[in-house]
């Protein structure tokens, strides 16, 4: 056993939230498990470690996914913040409306509204592409999914963004997010069926409810965590399609003329530029690592960008390249937590690549913006300068 | 080697499919089904890739 290797970063600090890969490649290079004094807490670098620490969740407990003591209280009792044998049961719960089986019906219509979106965007010369496709489209899918219109959806964006910003650590950002992500949880709380479409999956949770198929008051809690977990992160990820597609346009060139790559493509957009910058977990035990121990009871902290670039698992990671098929990147995590999402955002991510293919000759983009953010890295503008449409 | 599967935490992503379409495949109603369970030779090599490839670990290889 040695002494833990040290960097003295934050990691939460704004420069490297905007652009975290110089700081994965030498924290990455540095050690397996790097100890951050500044952030009491442990980083996982390296693919393999990564993987591992994902798929033991006994070493490797989620009570404390969050990088707050108030986060991980309020998410008690969930699926994301819970571990085996508690967790299975409340994993099913959650997910069986999001399997690919339970999707494969909203398909066709998610791949109609994504071609409408993209081709009327096309059609325009030019176009913003945040707030008119990768915020509008998954606010729109995830709406119609739970069922709901009106004052609710006009606050996804920045209830979403603030469920995500406040598992972060007890910066000025998780602080201003607490009252907005206190908005969303008190009406998950307080809505009821009746508040709901007929025929929405949200409407359907409560039924399970009254059927008594679910405990009671766990269908706010699921609507909870598909509102908070499933806005910012498909926001992300539409925003870095279109900005990587911008910036490598032979690559976009062998989507277009090859659209069986879309899920390929939609892969290494994930692997490039992981959407959830950060996640946690807790030690239950000393663990060793690589010569490395992390002491029972340390927060841990996993960084999906670092190990989805590192070069003991993939050649070249530093190049984008939509040939890579990389199935399986780190970004929807791995194992008992693994994204319950994923099957929702590729649905909704491979109708945006399909539709950019048959509607978009070429794209160019003259300005970018990201601001810093907690967990999710994502843009905050993005121009496109020029779309010439096909 | 035996390919094992832990049918609770299989969700249906299919990836496994993907991977080894001559061992297993989804149903009509989104369930996997293993066709072939015990593998050795050539077929190792498509079970290791499946279950590398299982977004949820719900696959594991056995000794047979």
């Amino acid at each position: 056993m040695t002494a833990p290797i040290e960097s003295d970063i934050d990691i939460w600090d704004d420069d490297i939230l905007v652009d975290p890969y110089p700081t994965y490649a030498s924290l990455r290079e540095q050690a397996a498990v790097v100890h951050l004094p500044k952030n009491d807490l442990y980083v996982l670098t390296r693919y393999d470690v990564i993987r591992d620490a994902l798929g033991d969740p006994e070493t490797f407990s989620s009570t404390s996914i969050g990088f707050n003591p108030m986060v991980n209280e309020a998410l008690q009792g969930t699926s994301l913040a819970s571990d085996p044998p508690v967790h299975t049961q409340l994993r099913a719960t959650l997910s069986q409306n999001l399997t690919p089986r339970a999707l494969r019906g909203l398909k066709v219509v998610i791949d109609e509204k994504a071609d409408k979106l993209v081709a009327e965007l096309a059609a325009t010369g030019s176009f913003e592409a945040i707030d008119s496709l990768a915020r509008a489209f998954p606010i729109e899918i995830v709406a119609d999914l739970i069922g709901f219109s009106g004052h609710v959806k006009d606050n996804m964006l920045r209830w979403g963004q603030a469920a995500m910003q406040v598992i972060g650590p007890l910066n000025q950002r998780t602080q201003e997010s607490f009252p907005i992500a206190g908005e969303l949880y008190g009406w998950c709380s307080s809505v009821t069926a009746e508040d709901l479409t007929p025929g929405s999956i949200g409407r359907g949770i409560f039924d399970a409810e009254t059927r008594g198929d679910i405990p009671q008051g766990a269908a706010g809690h699921i609507i909870h965590q598909y509102l908070g977990a499933g806005v910012d992160t498909t926001i992300a990820s539409i925003g870095n399609i279109v900005a990587l597609f911008g910036h490598h346009p032979e690559q976009f060139e062998l989507v277009r003329k090859n659209p069986e790559l879309v899920p390929a493509a939609f892969a290494e957009v994930l692997r490039y530029w992981a959407p959830v910058h950060i996640w946690g977990r807790k030690a239950t035990r000393d663990v060793e690592i690589h010569g490395v121990t992390i002491p029972a009871g340390a927060q841990v902290g996993i960084l999906f960008g670092a190990g989805n670039r590192d070069p003991r698992h993939y050649e070249n990671p530093d190049t984008f390249d939509v040939l890579r098929n990389p199935v399986d990147h780190l970004s929807f995590g791995y194992g008992p937590h693994g994204c319950a999402g994923q099957g929702l955002a590729k649905l909704e991510a491979h109708a945006i690549i399909e539709a950019l293919a048959r509607r978009v000759k070429t794209l160019t983009i003259s300005d970018e913006v990201r601001e810093p953010s907690n967990i999710t890295r994502s843009h905050e503008l993005l121009q496109v300068e020029k779309v010439v449409a096909a | 080697m035996r390919i094992e599967l832990d049918r609770p935490r299989c969700e249906g992503h299919g990836l496994c499919e993907e991977a080894a379409p001559a061992l297993m495949h989804l149903d009509d109603d989104g369930e996997l089904v293993i066709d072939v369970s015990e593998v050795d030779g050539s077929r190792l090599d498509a079970a290791k890739a499946a279950v590398r490839v299982c977004p949820v670990a719900a696959l594991r290889l056995a000794a047979a």
